[in-house]
């Protein structure tokens, strides 16, 4: 016993060793994850690439000499207790804060805009861009859930087209979580569908807790279905390309494609065999294409005896998220100005085209719009991993060209 | 006092009392003080939660009334608190009704709804009920989720979050019910009395005791004169007036509400707090709604503590602490029932009677 107290205080005199080193006043930032709720098997390699990075500015002394301070606690997918935690983090101090579920964020958006706490939050609803209205503190990581299916119907087309068929043919499903979240992207698929002729677009919501989706398949094979495209989280997704196989026979007879929270490793585990040709809109790059900023990552992660494969793509996700935050404050701190609320937001709102090590595609936020990028890169699984299959379509880009 | 065998009532007036014996009226001006105090000495963050449990309280004692005084189970508590939430809400955001009026306009339109899902009660009983109440559960969830327009937009967009106006109390800019923990406090703290007299004083009324009637043998109440149909109806309706109480405040105690907070977990965690804390009791339902709202807290502080002094390492932090508090959780509701199957209200009246009758217990 007394060795046990003996070790803990030299430990604790190391840790205040440790701490001691970096000067100034440390930064707080705020973080709910969802680490034991309904979405906790994507949240908690989140929440991992978060720490990590935190961690990591600290070890390299903190920004301009100051230390960050996470502020963080598993809220279990619950919004009465994300509500409570992020008013108890703000009042420990919290600066910013690291959100998480769509539901939570859309609760929040009210007390954020009142508290000037810039948010950024891995809901990546449209409805949360609204810089000039009703959010101006909430920001938009990645590619709206509207956008990943608009450029993912895009490269489906350009392929079709590819193969010499008539757009009038396609017939697209969208099968998609029944919630809020789910439903996001439907409308802007539906316009660009008519937009560019494409024979029949349908929505299909998938049952809560269902053990197979054959009667959802059957009625979109009445329908003539040939793209199949999935808003959901993995776990449902993979069942349902299983079930598609199987009800079809092969993975050749339709296109199948998920959005972001179903485009990952965990989707070609669960799917096994299933997943095999199947296309995702990833706004932010899978483990298996190798870019710069995923170094760091990959070291961090050795030296706890695990790779970044097995961390999958959220972990880099939650790890570039912070970085943009981290980045909006350091920018801010440069620039001399006082550390504060709208101060770190107009920071964030004059960012432009900054790389996370090519970790998704760059960041530029405007005062009009707090949409990091309207761009993303389609890949395929083959062989069991995601290979890259198109090259980054920017819509953005795209608009100002037709303009 | 001591030399006493037992309280002896010479007067009707004493025997109607609800606090008899010097020993209680000293307890409630003790607890009396206690709240009014509260504020005081605990943080703003404290006393959100101590909040969150006086607005589950008033829910469960709702629920109680249904499940452990007339014996009728209910698993549509969710969805009851739900409407009561969501009227209210709408009455704030759509008609710009004051949100005094809106709250008790909720309660009335809950207590409706509450009585119409209460019809089937005629002819079912038991689990089968249960499912009846677990249909009225999927309707509303699925309501609230598919109907655009209860949860307002953006830019014609859908979202899936209602905004509720600011509440404030007697028009104070200063007590605004959503953010000031304190107002909100006193303001529910209040309500929770009257919901408190008027449910103890219900069962000292011939509707109450119809409805414990019903409970304890339907056929024997019927056989007195119990009109079953009626009666169960209106504890239908009694017991969603109090829900739908308890959502309004939700409402009013928010910046703004979506279908997550009235999903089935929340009747089940509903159904668990009047068990833990003792059917068919005021009080119970009271400790119950503490017990299930405060634990978690006391749990994740807990950890957080221990992320903080570096005695567990973030790896633990992610991968193993929400399990434990978890589990720990449900070990504790276990332990619980396992030491008193009659809940926190009995174990309570136990330590009281041991130091009533110490030391000659026998």
């Amino acid at each position: 016993m007394k060795k046990f107290v003996v070790v803990l205080v030299l430990a604790c005199l190391w840790l205040v060793g440790l701490t001691g080193a970096q000067q100034g006043e440390p930064i707080r930032i705020g973080a709910i994850f969802d680490l034991s709720g309904a979405t906790g098997d994507v949240g908690t390699p989140y929440a991992e690439g978060v720490i990590a990075y935190i961690n990591w500015v600290n070890s390299q002394g903190g920004i301009n000499g100051r230390p960050l301070e996470l502020l963080s606690q598993d809220y279990a997918y619950d919004v009465a207790t994300a509500e409570n935690l992020y008013k108890q983090f703000v009042s420990q101090g919290a600066l910013v804060f690291m959100g998480w579920g769509t539901g939570d964020t859309l609760a929040l958006v009210g007390k954020i805009a009142e508290d000037q706490v810039p948010f950024i939050s891995a809901s990546y609803s449209a409805s949360l861009n609204d810089p000039q209205g009703k959010a101006p503190y909430n920001f938009l990581i990645a590619t709206t859930y509207g956008d990943q299916l608009e450029i993912l119907m895009r490269h489906m087309v350009a392929k079709w087209e590819e193969a010499g068929k008539d757009v009038a043919d396609m017939r697209v499903v969208v099968f998609h979580n029944d919630s809020p979240f789910g439903t996001d992207p439907l409308p802007q698929g539906q316009a660009y569908a008519e937009a560019a002729g494409i024979g029949g677009f349908l929505a299909i919501p998938q049952p809560r807790g269902a053990t197979d989706y054959n009667a959802e398949i059957q009625k979109a094979d009445d329908f003539g279905v040939t793209h199949i495209i999935v808003q959901n989280v993995s776990s449902p997704a993979a069942l349902l390309a299983r079930n598609v196989v199987d009800y079809f026979g092969s993975n050749e007879e339709v296109v199948f494609g998920c959005l972001n929270w179903c485009a990952d490793e965990l989707f070609v585990t669960r799917a096994g065999a299933a997943a095999e040709g199947a296309l995702g809109a990833i706004p932010f790059t899978p483990t298996t294409v190798e870019v710069e900023g995923q170094e760091i990552p990959r070291e961090i992660l050795e030296a706890q005896g695990r790779t970044l494969e097995e961390a999958s793509l959220h972990f880099t996700q939650g790890w570039a998220a912070v970085a943009v935050m981290v980045e909006a404050i350091k920018r801010t701190l440069d620039a001399g100005l006082e550390l504060n609320g709208p101060n770190i937001r107009a920071t964030l709102q004059q960012m432009k085209d900054f790389d996370v090590g090519g970790l998704m595609a760059p960041v530029t936020f405007t005062e009009t719009d707090h949409r990091a990028n309207r761009a993303l890169a389609i890949y395929r699984v083959e062989n069991g991993v995601w290979v890259q299959d198109s090259e980054v379509i920017d819509l953005r880009a795209l608009e100002e060209e037709s303009q | 006092m001591a030399v006493q065998s037992g309280i002896y009532h010479q007067t009707y007036e004493s025997d109607m009392q609800l606090r008899p014996t010097t020993a209680q009226r000293v307890r409630l001006i003790l607890a009396i003080a206690f709240v009014l105090l509260l504020p005081f000495v605990v943080s703003q963050n404290e006393v959100r939660i101590v909040n969150k449990v006086m607005i589950a309280a008033i829910g469960a004692i709702g629920l109680n009334i249904l499940v452990g005084y007339t014996g009728q189970i209910s698993l549509g508590q969710g969805a009851f608190l739900g409407v009561g939430a969501y009227a209210c809400g709408l009455l704030m955001v759509y008609f710009q009704v004051p949100w005094g009026l809106a709250l008790i306009a909720a309660a009335f339109i809950t207590a409706f709804v509450g009585a119409l899902f209460g019809l089937p009660s005629l002819r079912l009983k038991g689990l089968y009920l249960a499912v009846a109440t677990l249909a009225a559960q999927q309707i509303v969830e699925w309501i609230i989720i598919r109907w655009d327009p209860i949860d307002g937009t953006i830019d014609g967009r859908a979202t899936d979050a209602l905004k509720i106006p600011s509440a404030f109390l007697f028009g104070n800019t200063a007590w605004r019910l959503n953010d000031n923990e304190n107002a909100f406090y006193y303001f529910v703290f209040v309500v929770l009395v009257v919901v408190v007299l008027g449910a103890v004083n219900l069962f000292r009324t011939h509707y109450g005791r119809a409805f414990i009637a019903i409970r304890d043998q339907d056929i024997a109440a019927e056989v007195m004169g119990v009109n079953l149909f009626y009666y169960k109806v209106l504890a239908f309706a009694i017991s969603s007036f109090l829900v739908g109480l308890a959502g309004g405040l939700t409402t009013i105690h928010s910046t703004a509400i979506s279908f997550e907070r009235f999903t089935i977990e929340v009747s089940i965690a509903y159904l668990a707090m009047i068990i833990v804390g003792g059917l068919g009791s005021i009080s119970g339902a009271i400790y119950g709604a503490a017990f299930i709202e405060i634990l978690p807290e006391i749990l994740r502080s807990i950890g957080q503590t221990l992320v903080q002094n570096r005695i567990v390492s973030d790896q633990v932090f992610v991968t193993v602490l929400p399990f434990v508090q978890q589990g720990t959780f449900g070990v504790l509701i276990i332990l619980m029932l396992i030491v008193e199957p009659e809940g926190i209200r009995k174990l309570w009246s136990n330590i009281k009677d041991y130091f009533r009758l110490w030391p000659f217990s026998y």
